[in-house]
């Protein structure tokens, strides 16, 4: 017969000891997957994909310094479903001819921009960031100038990709 | 009949002394009213589980497909826009009580020794129902909702090191997806639920084991001094929870339901539009217990103080209120004989007030 904790000291500490282990085995038996799971987003890389936007010679046509709003539609894939983000490009010609592809996204926190053509500004609705026509700060939160869209010509089509331009850590889209 | 029920119980287990036991715990007489708001918080996380686990017969966390069958149940389902009106109501009440009964707590000092882990399991327990309603915002998969995702990761996104990956995480994937939706939708309806259901009994059992303790006005004809911990264990008069508290506890329930539910009736759940990543002209609105914190985020601009609105003040904030009873350990009790944490705290709840109020205003115009 096995010796009962009340008889001896160093029984009562065996026990206690193999209870502690026992759990501590199961525990981190559970919790191995259960972090897999929780972590697994880390380690799966982003779908980078390119969109059309539109012909070169059509964009090249705007208002020099007049925002036009152009959706793009990426096809990504998320998780087990492929779907279609739509997103906003916002193309601006500056007055040498330059051709800038901004995102619609707040440098702050994300918000969407509204372009106010009386004061000439994008207006953040959140928190008030304000941006003039060629990305830069001008009041409010935002600590950087509005994220520009990686893109490319291709053809005489411009390519966007769901990246944006010095981005290193990956903000907003 | 019902005799021969309870004796084949107390035969077994004892039941009726069980009952007794809970039932006779004996409550500081004066105070009662001021009580009722902790056992009004419990009652109404039980409406919250049980119009839940209804509203559940009907959602679906997919992006798309959220909104629609929240809009179905709501306008489809016979008195599917009560249960839910009562959900949202019920959430919204509940964030406010939850500010009632720290108030009653911070400014009677009934954190203070030996009550700190009562207070700290309340912590824990404010921290989760603010997160459930946040987390149910979300879920309506309308444009707030999706806002209200990606300004909350990014927020998340500045916790130093290792915020992109806690981005990552809370998102469940690089982009807001489906898997976003499914995690959040765990989250409201599993994780955290679980976790004020134990927590809820833990908080309980802590009052209850050091004894109800009360305000200071329990305590007027006590010849101890204020120093003395034992003079907080005796109030000057209690009675039976069973029914002289519960019955109060039962008329503030009454009439705090009976408020939520004319709201539901009447105003219900706005649900919103579909969410639609192209409008021009959307000004996403967090829910009213958020703005303060809202507000926070329009001050400290530019790239070195962002880590200010978006992080350093409301963690330090937060680890303040959390480890408050290590913070103040005087003995007085008595608002009037500990003048400068009674400021404090009014000037805390004024200020909380004040930018509840600004957070709300509308900060730059949709469209001129
Ligand atoms: C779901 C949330 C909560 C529930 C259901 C709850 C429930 C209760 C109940 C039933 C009582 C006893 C009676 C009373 O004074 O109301 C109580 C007391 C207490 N609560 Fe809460 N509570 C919650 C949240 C909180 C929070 C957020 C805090 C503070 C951070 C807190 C701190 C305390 C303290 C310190 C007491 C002891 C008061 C005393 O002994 O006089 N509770 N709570
Ligand atoms: S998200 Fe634009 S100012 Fe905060």
């Amino acid at each position: 017969m096995t010796k009962s904790s009340e008889d001896s000291p160093s029984r009562r500490t065996f026990m206690t000891v193999i209870i502690g282990l026992i759990s501590a085995v199961i525990g981190v038996a559970v919790a191995i997957p259960i972090l897999g799971t929780i972590l697994s987003p880390l380690f799966k890389k982003r779908d980078i994909v390119w969109a059309e936007l539109g012909k070169i010679d059509d964009l090249k046509k705007i208002e020099p310094l007049t925002p036009k709003f152009v959706p793009v539609y990426f096809r990504v894939k998320e998780g087990w479903t492929i779907n279609t983000l739509p997103r906003q490009v916002i193309v601006v010609k500056d007055i040498t001819g330059k051709l800038y592809f901004f995102s619609n996204q707040c440098t702050h926190l994300g918000c969407p921009l509204h372009w106010i053509p009386a004061r000439q500004k994008f207006l953040c609705p959140c928190h008030g960031g304000m941006f003039n026509v060629l990305g830069k700060v001008v009041g409010g939160p935002p600590p950087r100038p509005l994220f520009q869209w990686v893109h490319k010509l291709n053809n005489g089509t411009v390519l966007i990709q769901n990246k944006f331009m010095d981005n290193p850590k990956d903000r907003g889209v | 009949m019902f005799k021969k029920i309870q004796e084949w119980f107390d035969e077994r287990i004892g039941l009726t002394e069980l009952i007794n036991e809970f039932n006779g715990e004996r409550i500081p007489a004066r105070g009662g009213w001021a009580y009722t708001f902790g056992s009004l918080l419990a009652f109404l996380f039980i409406i919250q589980v049980v119009t839940g686990m209804f509203l559940l017969f009907y959602y679906v966390p997919y992006f798309p497909m959220a909104r629609n069958s929240t809009y179905f149940l709501k306008h489809h389902v016979l008195m599917g826009n009560i249960l839910l009106g009562i959900h949202l109501w019920g959430a919204f009440t509940m964030i406010f009580i939850l500010l009632v009964h720290m108030s009653r707590v911070y400014f009677s000092g009934s954190y203070k020794k030996p009550r700190e882990m009562q207070w700290v399991a309340g912590m824990v327990l404010f921290s989760v129902v603010v997160i459930l309603g946040l987390t149910g915002y979300m879920l309506v998969g309308n444009e707030n909702s999706w806002w209200t995702i990606n300004v909350l990761d990014n927020v998340a996104s500045h916790v130093p090191f290792i915020g992109g990956f806690i981005r990552i995480l809370v998102k469940g994937g690089t982009e807001t997806s489906v898997l976003t939706m499914q995690h959040i939708f765990a989250i409201h309806v599993w994780l955290l639920p679980i976790v004020v259901i134990m927590f809820i009994p833990i908080h309980i059992f802590l009052v209850r084991k050091t004894g109800e303790q009360g305000m200071a006005l329990e305590y007027k004809n006590s010849k101890l001094s204020d120093d003395d911990i034992n003079k907080w264990k005796h109030p000057d008069a209690t009675v039976p929870f069973f029914p002289d508290q519960l019955f109060k506890d039962m008329i503030v329930a009454l009439g705090v339901f009976a408020v939520i539910y004319f709201l539901a009736v009447y105003y219900g759940a706005a649900i919103g539009p579909m969410y639609r990543p192209l409008a021009l002209n959307f000004a996403p609105e967090a829910d009213w217990y958020f703005l303060a914190n809202e507000e926070l985020l329009k001050y400290f601009p530019g790239h070195g103080l962002i880590i200010f609105s978006t992080f350093l003040v409301p963690v330090l904030g937060f680890a303040i209120l959390f480890a408050l009873p290590f913070i103040d350990r005087g003995h007085e009790r008595s608002p009037f004989k500990r003048p400068a944490a009674t400021v404090l705290g009014i000037l805390f709840l004024l200020l909380l007030v004040y930018l509840t109020l600004i957070g709300g205003e509308p900060k730059a115009p949709a469209t001129v």
